[in-house]
């Protein structure tokens, strides 16, 4: 290991983590954002549901790469590629939970919200969704984590990513290089995920006092 | 043209479908190359998932996090690593694939036993049966769905691990891609691309009914969703 | 028979779910072991199949003590059912049934046969043996649990809040079948229950605990009724234990008087002329009693028309002489609106009535009874 040459290339190093952030962050948002009116929909209509279903199930099969290739034609070798194949991703895992997450909300729960006088709407910004909470970050973190780490494989197409690191390191046959990308992407994955335990635990203080 | 039009053009060519390096060929290697560690992988971490389910404690407490660890590992990184330090024609490149296919089936064989009713554990313990006859007649036949998605999950995740395989010289269908790339021929990317799709959905669609297949009746009107 | 000798349950963490237990399960009775949640009665149970292991003392089952077998062999011959029931949800119920014979090398096909007995022995219908348990009611579930317990024919059972979580009307039916196994099986079956009436319909004896894992009163449950051992068992009893114990007294010293009982069919005029403040207006062809009317109220009535077609006050309930016991007796006099209840036998022929102090005769006849009982146990040593 040459451990110089990372801070001889700080730079270099610091712009790709910050593209692979961009790139593995965003499409999990932009999922999230869909994810949330389109799954709503989907606990309520019960008909809606399952061909969605399968129809996620078959695309989250689809190898990620295979996914950025086809979508070439269409967005070319740029970040939006990746970000499109990405957000179906995060769509696929996403969505699933975010119709678990209301659908686990009690019964009880909701016709007593129900009972004292609450309209739909309001029952589901103030007690339906905040108790789907759990289960919706449970898929967020998923598609933050998984995408972070894919996000690298764009870089077989071209777009930059700490994946680079990767390519480059083979190319010269330099092992400290492709450990850098290696270990700066899961770091940064678990580092992601960290954060977003955090905010789940700020939105979802009865659970902290329930252990 | 569009993805699927130079997919199919390059799939429908005859050419592509003889010879050394031809799709049948490139099939079978890719099918060995996930097939295999996935073979060995089931075989050490279903029975392993499912005793550290029975047993509970520390053990299945770590377990449940290795989830979200496993999924940060970059392949394309791990693969490039492998190829820098042991090469690419030894068969050590079976060991890290297998490792890296083992945590989906250790942790849904786990999570698929230790959710078992507690009631029905404490039956099955309650009428006379062996630890071993717990697990055998009554825990594992009851997890069989978690235990089976979690074959399916490894087993979709070793179709796109052997795919970028080829980027560090490796066969498979993925060697029609990275070929295409280097050649900057869009045909035989898209077609790649294309056959590993259909590969992996097919290798959905057998696990799904595998699942179904494996089932026990009494339990197949239950749902799951996943 | 089942012994329990000194034995403690005590956890790492300090707690003592069960302190110095010592309890003898004589063999074909049902001991219940009642008690406040906590307080150890679930912990003794599953001691006795070993699914929890004492910390101090032992048990012994027919004299030897149950450390000596291997547990799983041991548990084999012992029946088990709780709450939840725990069918194995992937298995049919003849299946589950046959669980426990064909872990002992019974045949299958012999297995599913004795299963599809015990399913019509428990009061359910043999087409549900190839049902799955998911498709059966609660009640229904539990009845399995009974049935799948009892499949090896073992001579001990084991039950731990089997009939909890089912609603009342279920939950009663479930008790007398019960009990009518148990006059058939005669086993050895120790219930833990939070009921105290359940307690007291099923058991034998009844075993009522103190909060903390100790014994406050083993008991008879008309013992635990008539004298309870201190404040917490009577508080823990309940507040009309003196009405309740009266249904374990039968009716056969109580003083009858001649029912002033008319046939239907006869007219008004002929009833008047009875001379009776009420009459019992029977059922001209069975005897049976159909209500009251005050001889009063039919001044109004032209004389002509028959007894049945006047307006009757309602009946009640009435009692077999006997065989029921004095709380249905005296039940029946507080319903009735002439205040005397109407007893009947057992083809439903009114017999005779009992006032109010014919019933207060028969209650002190039986509480000075009661008392020499008492005073006769504190004569003797105790078991």
């Amino acid at each position: 290991m040459t451990w110089s040459w990372i801070p001889q290339n700080g730079a270099l190093i610091w712009q790709l983590t910050r593209e692979n952030l961009y790139l593995g962050v965003v499409p999990a948002l932009i999922g999230l954002v869909i994810s949330l009116p389109v799954g709503i929909l989907a606990a309520r209509w019960r008909w809606f549901y399952p061909p969605m279903l399968a129809l996620f199930n078959i695309l989250y099969a689809i190898p990620s790469l295979a996914l950025f290739i086809a979508l070439i034609p269409a967005f070319g070798l740029t970040d939006t590629t990746v970000i499109i194949a990405l957000t179906i991703f995060s769509l696929c895992v996403i969505l699933p939970n975010v119709v678990a997450g209301l659908r686990q909300v009690p019964a009880s729960v909701k016709q007593a919200a129900t009972a004292m006088g609450y309209g739909p709407v309001r029952r589901l910004a103030t007690v339906e969704l905040p108790l789907a909470v759990p289960v919706i970050f449970a898929g967020l973190r998923i598609a933050v984590v998984a995408g972070i780490s894919l996000a690298s494989i764009g870089q077989l197409i071209g777009v930059s990513s700490l994946g680079y690191l990767f390519i480059d390191g083979l190319q010269r046959s330099f092992p400290t290089e492709i450990w850098v990308g290696v270990v700066l992407i899961v770091v940064l994955a678990l580092a992601c995920d960290l954060i977003l335990v955090a905010i789940r635990r700020v939105l979802t203080p009865w659970t902290a006092a329930r252990s | 043209m569009s993805f699927f039009s130079y997919a199919w053009n390059w799939v429908s060519n005859g050419a592509n479908w003889h010879g050394s390096d031809s799709i049948p060929y490139q099939l079978v290697a890719h099918l060995g190359y996930s097939g295999l560690p996935l073979l060995i992988a089931s075989l050490i971490a279903v029975p392993a998932g499912v005793a550290i389910g029975h047993r509970g404690g520390p053990a299945a407490n770590v377990v449940i996090n290795i989830a979200n660890a496993w999924r940060s590992i970059p392949t394309l990184g791990l693969l490039i690593l492998l190829a820098v330090y042991v090469g690419v024609s030894t068969t050590a490149w079976l060991v890290p694939l297998v490792v890296l296919a083992i945590p989906p089936i250790l942790i849904n064989s786990c999570e698929g036993v230790s959710e078992v009713d507690p009631d029905v554990r404490d039956a099955a313990k309650g009428v006379g049966m062996t630890t071993w006859q717990q697990i055998i007649r009554v825990e594992v036949p009851i997890a069989v769905p978690l235990i089976m998605l979690g074959l399916r999950t490894s087993a979709i995740f070793v179709v796109a691990t052997a795919t970028i395989a080829a980027y560090i010289g490796f066969g498979g269908l993925g060697r029609f891609i990275f070929d295409g790339l280097a050649s900057n021929q869009y045909g035989p990317v898209a077609g790649g691309a294309l056959l590993v799709v259909i590969l992996a959905v097919l290798v959905l669609i057998l696990f799904t009914g595998l699942t179904w297949l494996a089932t026990p009746v009494g339990l197949r009107k239950r749902a799951k969703t996943e | 028979m089942i012994t329990f000798e000194a034995v403690t349950k005590r956890y790492p963490d300090g707690t003592v779910a069960v302190d110095d237990l010592s309890l003898v399960v004589p063999d074909g009775q049902i001991v219940v072991l009642v008690g406040p949640s906590g307080c150890g009665k679930t912990t003794s149970l599953r001691m006795i199949n070993r699914l929890i292991d004492p910390s101090e003392g032992k048990i012994l089952l027919d004299g030897t003590d149950i450390r000596t077998r291997p547990p799983a062999q041991l548990r084999r011959g012992i029946g088990y059912v709780i709450q939840q029931t725990g069918l194995f949800p992937h298995r049919t119920i003849e299946d589950n049934i046959a669980t426990v014979p064909v872990l002992n090398g019974v045949g299958r096909g012999q297995a599913r046969a004795r299963a599809r007995e015990l399913i019509s022995q428990v009061g359910l219908d043999e087409n549900l043996a190839r049902r799955y348990p998911h498709q059966l009611s609660g009640g229904q579930q539990q009845r399995v649990g009974v049935a799948r317990a009892l499949a090896a024919d073992p001579p001990v059972l084991l039950m731990d809040e089997p009939f909890s979580a089912v609603d009342p009307v279920v939950r009663a039916s479930l008790q007398d079948q019960l009990l009518s196994l148990q006059a058939e099986l005669h086993k050895t079956i120790v219930m833990v229950t939070h009921d105290i009436e359940e307690a007291i319909k099923l058991g034998d004896t009844v075993a009522l605990f103190h909060p903390h894992g100790t014994l406050a009163q083993v008991a008879p449950p008309q013992q635990l009724l008539a004298a309870p051992a201190d404040d917490y068992v009577a508080g823990f009893v309940g507040f009309d234990r003196g009405i309740r114990r009266l249904s374990f007294v039968p009716t056969g010293g109580l003083q009858l008087s001649p029912a002033p009982a008319v046939p239907a069919d006869t007219t008004v005029t002929q009833a008047r002329a009875a001379g009776h403040p009420w009459i019992v207006v029977t059922d001209a062809a069975s005897g049976a009693p159909r209500g009251w009317i005050e001889t009063a109220r039919l001044e109004a009535v032209s004389g002509e028309t028959l007894l049945g077609q006047a307006g009757t006050e309602p009946l009640g309930r009435s009692f077999v002489a006997g065989t029921d016991s004095l709380r249905a007796a005296l039940d029946a006099a507080v319903l009735s609106p002439a205040g005397q209840a109407v007893a009947v036998d057992e083809a439903g022929r009114v017999v005779g009535t009992a006032s109010f102090d014919q019933l207060r005769a028969a209650i002190q006849a039986e509480t000075a009874a009661e008392q020499a009982a008492a005073e006769l146990r504190q004569a003797e040593p105790s078991p």
